[in-house]
């Protein structure tokens, strides 16, 4: 059993320790590192840099848990809770300002060199900025662009969208396709309001007007939802959306059965492995007013209530070394986060890659605010009532609004 | 009955097949997904054919998900939280089966009480209480927590099956001067083991199966109990593989059928003592 | 000394019962007085601020009642099923081993992994069952099975129904396996029917069985987290979410650990009425298998 292998050799080195037999090698520091699942790799991956840097570093050890992002926040609330949070930890940075405000994440900026910070993309340190403060690192970065399926387009006879009347019209030729659906539309669990953001967006829409009340209401809002739900009732996206989670959708691409989609970079890898003749292009999403991505970072935290913190940095900035980054943004699909990976051929040559990246000028990022999952959850609940005709696309917004400014106080 | 054994037995099992059709859906679709070449995972249609036996993906799920490690500790903790519950149960089973006491039905109405509380809701009070007594990753706050949780069911089982043992033949060998804990060993507990070996396999499936506290209570991935390690494969990422998912939930299931083909047998055998007197 | 043997036998699972489980409870009745951070960090006694929140909150009230009817039809059917099965099971036939280990299939498999399989096999376009009816000529379009409230609530309804099979057949064997055949032998001498046999002899001996089966499910399936949540996570649009898929949504992902403690203790509550209503609604009806005369008048459900 590996934790009685474990304590009872704590026990010996604690032991030996005392009565000062102990080598200087047995006095070691412990860091907890939590580690978000983003696929297979992601652990073994963090392991390699673990063992790296303790065969440079003898007088430390990494102890590294790989948690499953869907039961990620659960953890780590339990461990908060119990007293016995890690040290430091991967987490989406939507939580970051619920840690920061309650006191559980510790600043970084004493420990930041300027050096060090140099070597990130502004863009992506910014979401971690708190109160002038930094409160974590960008470890994964995504940003957000439309996919067609090449060959279904041709077929249909229609050209790649520029604006969203284009993509209607482009759908009705796709639809036309027999066995194939024109647009994929996400509408069950995660991110099923961020589908709809990008929607917003493009309309010229937020999700916070100026003064902070929900943007949900404004005519841009009623626009877009309006368009989605004409979209589906017309028979241009998959039947059922709110049948189709994140993966649904992307699997039914893959498959080759959907003509247009909005997915993210960590897809291409996916797709050269499972459907490697897939005619594939990667567009900015589709203008009726403004352009728009949406960034999406992901943080690495330090616990205010680490005993290791010196430790623990070391091993952050161990981790940052360019050919980890490299090996992990190439691995799992993000886009880099610090400007010498950045700068690599693939990232600047790859037609992929830089179809992400070209939105980022006009990326922009889940609002910082309070109780955003709860938020959150008022827009996807709206959504799904909205295509499932519950509700009109004005009456639902509406109320969605409302309660919105009453979570946040307005 | 009127009717042959024959035609009983056709008559039955065309009344339980729709039953026996759903029971084995999930099964087949487990086990054609984990046989199936990974590229075939999303045709469409779907059918029920694969071209290949993929027996690859058991052997490599094994290794990817840890599969022997998750096994053991699922053993460890499934033995030993059934091991404790039983020898807790044992006496105060007897004792609600043979004494009257004061206090027995507040006992009873209390064990049933501990069932009302889902874990899901205990979870944040058991993971301070697990902290306090140093077990956190420790596979040994499972083992006591199932324990805990299993024993309303199995002192109320047991209690039922002890009192279809009838108390003459204790009473018997009282009155030819044995004593009551000779009576107990001697007499007792042989006619009380089929009893025994039916709650320990409920104890131990329960403890198979749990997932919630598993989940909250280990940290680590070498810790993890099966049904965790299985979810982590699906949980939160951006491609789950599905074969390899799948496998594994065949494997998991496998030991436990072949234990329910041994209970079947110790059912009857348990529950048709209650019919002798 | 006599009086406390059975004091002591009962001490050491009293002891385990208390500490493991009793300790939590009281946390969480404390909890929901407070003003909780999401990390469940005591703020501060706002005594029943938590509890108004909720009662004035109508997704509790619509959880609330979809978990009514979530328990009510699976424990129904469950029964309604189980009854038959068992009585068929109890009778000797080819095959039976066979038959009874089939029927005790669906225990094997954790609840979670169970939901897993069923979400994947429901899946509209690659899902089997899908592929199953279509084949079979049942239906000629796939169906989105949890794309709507009524059709996911249903299945996860007949899925419930399904995983609860096992516990309930067992219980059930073990009633009609201590069924005494004499009262049957007297009866069909006398000239009953088979109905009435069902009736007059098998429902009143199966009574304290039933009754167990009963309460033991209501309090399982109320509680049930895994099937609903896989499936659906209490959606579309929480048109599936009943009390413990919606509790936990507020614990872990909207960290109102307050409300959630509260709604907990509500949960409690209601179990802990349906189940003393229960009891002592059946309790003048039953007598206890057990032939000790001694133990008969303290022997109920």
């Amino acid at each position: 059993m590996t934790y009685s292998l474990r304590t009872s050799t704590a026990a010996i080195a604690l032991g030996l320790g005392v009565f000062g037999l102990a080598p200087a090698a047995l006095a070691q520091t412990v860091v907890d590192f939590t580690v978000a699942e983003y696929s297979s790799k992601t652990g073994p991956y963090f392991q390699e840099v673990a063992t790296a840097f303790e065969a440079a570093n003898p007088d430390i050890k990494i102890n590294i848990e790989v948690v499953p992002w869907d039961t990620l926040l659960q953890r780590l609330t339990t461990d908060v809770a119990g007293g016995s949070a890690p040290d430091i930890s991967i987490i989406g940075t939507r939580w970051l300002l619920d840690f920061a405000s309650q006191g559980i994440a510790e600043p970084i900026d004493g420990y930041l060199t300027p050096e060090f910070k140099g070597t990130f993309i502004d863009t992506f340190m910014s979401p971690g900025i708190i109160d002038g403060k930094i409160m974590g690192l960008p470890v994964a970065a995504s940003a957000r662009a439309m996919m067609v399926n090449m060959d279904l387009y041709e077929q249909a006879g229609a050209t790649p969208p520029t604006t969203w009347d284009e993509l209607y019209e482009a759908s009705k030729k796709i639809a036309a396709l027999p066995d194939t659906f024109a647009f994929g539309l996400q509408g069950k669990e995660i991110e099923t309001d961020a589908y709809f953001y990008y929607n917003l967006w493009t309309h010229g829409g937020d999700i916070l007007n100026a003064d902070g009340t929900s943007g949900l209401n404004s005519e841009a809002a009623i626009t877009a939802a309006k368009l989605y739900k004409q979209m589906i009732d017309e028979g241009l996206t998959q039947p059922s959306p709110t049948n189709y989670n994140r993966e649904d959708i992307f699997n039914l691409f893959k498959q080759g059965k959907v003509g247009t989609i909005f997915t993210f970079p960590m897809l291409i890898p996916q797709i050269k492995e499972e459907a490697p003749d897939l005619k594939y292009q990667i567009l900015p999403f589709p203008e009726a007013g403004a352009k728009a991505t949406y960034g999406v970072t992901d943080t690495l935290m330090m616990f205010a209530d680490s005993d290791a913190k010196e430790a623990a940095w070391k091993f952050i900035e161990f981790a940052y070394k360019d050919e980890f980054r490299e090996k992990f943004d190439l691995g799992e699909g993000f886009l880099p986060v610090t400007k010498n990976v950045a700068a690599l051929e693939h990232f600047t040559t790859d037609p992929d890659v830089a179809g992400f990246a070209a939105g980022l000028p006009y990326a922009k990022f889940a609002p910082v605010i309070a109780n955003w999952e709860e938020i959150a959850d008022v827009t996807v609940r709206t959504m799904q009532q909205i295509y499932l005709g519950e509700v009109t696309p004005e009456d639902g917004l509406a109320a969605a609004a409302a309660e919105i400014n009453k979570i946040r106080g307005l | 009955m009127t009717m042959s054994k024959l035609t009983r037995s056709v008559l039955y099992w065309l009344l339980l097949s729709p039953l026996v059709v759903v029971i084995l859906f999930p099964f087949g679709v487990m086990f054609v997904t984990a046989v199936r070449p990974r590229d075939e995972l999303f045709v469409y249609p779907p059918t029920w054919g694969f071209s290949d036996f993929r027996w690859e993906n058991f052997s490599e799920m094994w290794v990817k998900t840890n599969f022997g490690g998750a096994l053991m500790n699922s053993l460890y903790v499934s033995i030993s939280a059934t091991a404790i519950a039983l020898l807790l149960s044992i006496p105060a089973a007897y004792a609600m089966s043979r004494y009257r006491f004061a206090g027995k039905g507040a006992y009873r109405i209390f064990l049933l009480m501990t069932q009302m509380m889902s874990p899901i809701v205990l979870v944040l009070g058991l993971f301070r209480l697990m902290m306090s007594l140093g077990l956190v990753n420790d596979l040994n706050s499972l083992v006591i927590t199932y324990a805990a949780f299993n024993m309303a069911f199995t002192i109320w089982m047991l209690q039922s099956y002890f009192n279809s043992i009838p108390r003459d033949l204790e009473e018997a060998a009282w009155m030819d001067g044995a004593s009551h804990l000779t009576s107990l060993v001697r007499i007792f507990l042989p006619l009380a083991v089929p009893a025994m070996v039916v709650t320990a396999i409920f104890t131990f499936i329960n403890s198979w199966n749990e997932f919630v506290l598993a989940l909250t209570m280990m940290r680590s991935s070498d810790d993890f109990t099966l049904p965790v390690q299985i979810y982590a494969q699906v949980a939160g990422r951006y491609q789950v593989e599905w074969h390899h998912v799948m496998a594994g939930t065949v494997l998991a299931t496998v030991p436990v059928a072949i234990v329910f083909s041994w209970l079947q047998r110790y059912l009857i055998r348990g529950m048709a003592l209650g019919a002798v007197k | 000394m006599q009086k406390s043997i059975p004091m002591m036998m009962i001490l050491p699972s009293l002891a385990l019962a208390i500490g493991i489980i009793g300790y939590p409870i009281l946390d969480l009745a404390f909890t929901a007085t407070q003003e909780v951070s999401r990390f469940g960090q005591l703020r501060g006694f706002v005594g029943w601020d938590n509890f108004a929140e909720v009662f004035g909150d109508p997704l509790f009230w619509e959880s609330l009642w979809r978990t009514g009817i979530w328990t009510f039809a699976v424990v129904v059917g469950t029964l309604g099923i189980s009854m038959p099965v068992a009585m068929i099971l109890n009778d000797d036939f080819y095959g039976r081993g066979l038959a009874r280990v089939i029927i005790m299939l669906p225990w094997a498999i954790s609840l979670t992994m169970t939901a897993v399989v069923w979400r994947w096999a429901l899946n509209g376009r690659s899902g089997l069952l899908n592929a199953t009816l279509m084949q079979a000529g049942l239906i000629d379009q796939p169906i989105e099975w949890l794309a709507t409230a009524g059709t996911a609530f249903t299945v996860e309804i007949l899925v419930g129904i399904l995983v609860s099979i096992p516990f309930t057949t067992t219980i059930l064997l073990g009633g009609l396996s201590a069924m005494p055949q004499d009262a049957y032998e007297a009866a069909v001498v006398d000239g009953a029917s088979g109905w009435h046999q069902f009736r007059y002899i098998t429902l009143p001996l199966m009574r304290p069985f039933i009754n167990i089966a009963i309460v033991l499910n209501v309090i399982y399936v109320f509680n049930s987290l895994p099937i609903i949540w896989v499936m659906t996570e209490g959606g579309p649009a929480n048109g599936t979410d009943i009390l413990v898929t919606y509790l936990y949504k507020l614990a872990f992902r909207f960290g109102q650990l307050g409300k959630a403690a509260a709604i907990s203790l509500i949960m409690f509550g209601v179990l802990l009425i349906f189940t003393m209503l229960y009891v002592a609604l059946v309790s003048r009806n039953d007598t206890d298998a057990a032939p000790d005369q001694e133990d008969e008048a303290d022997d109920h459900v």
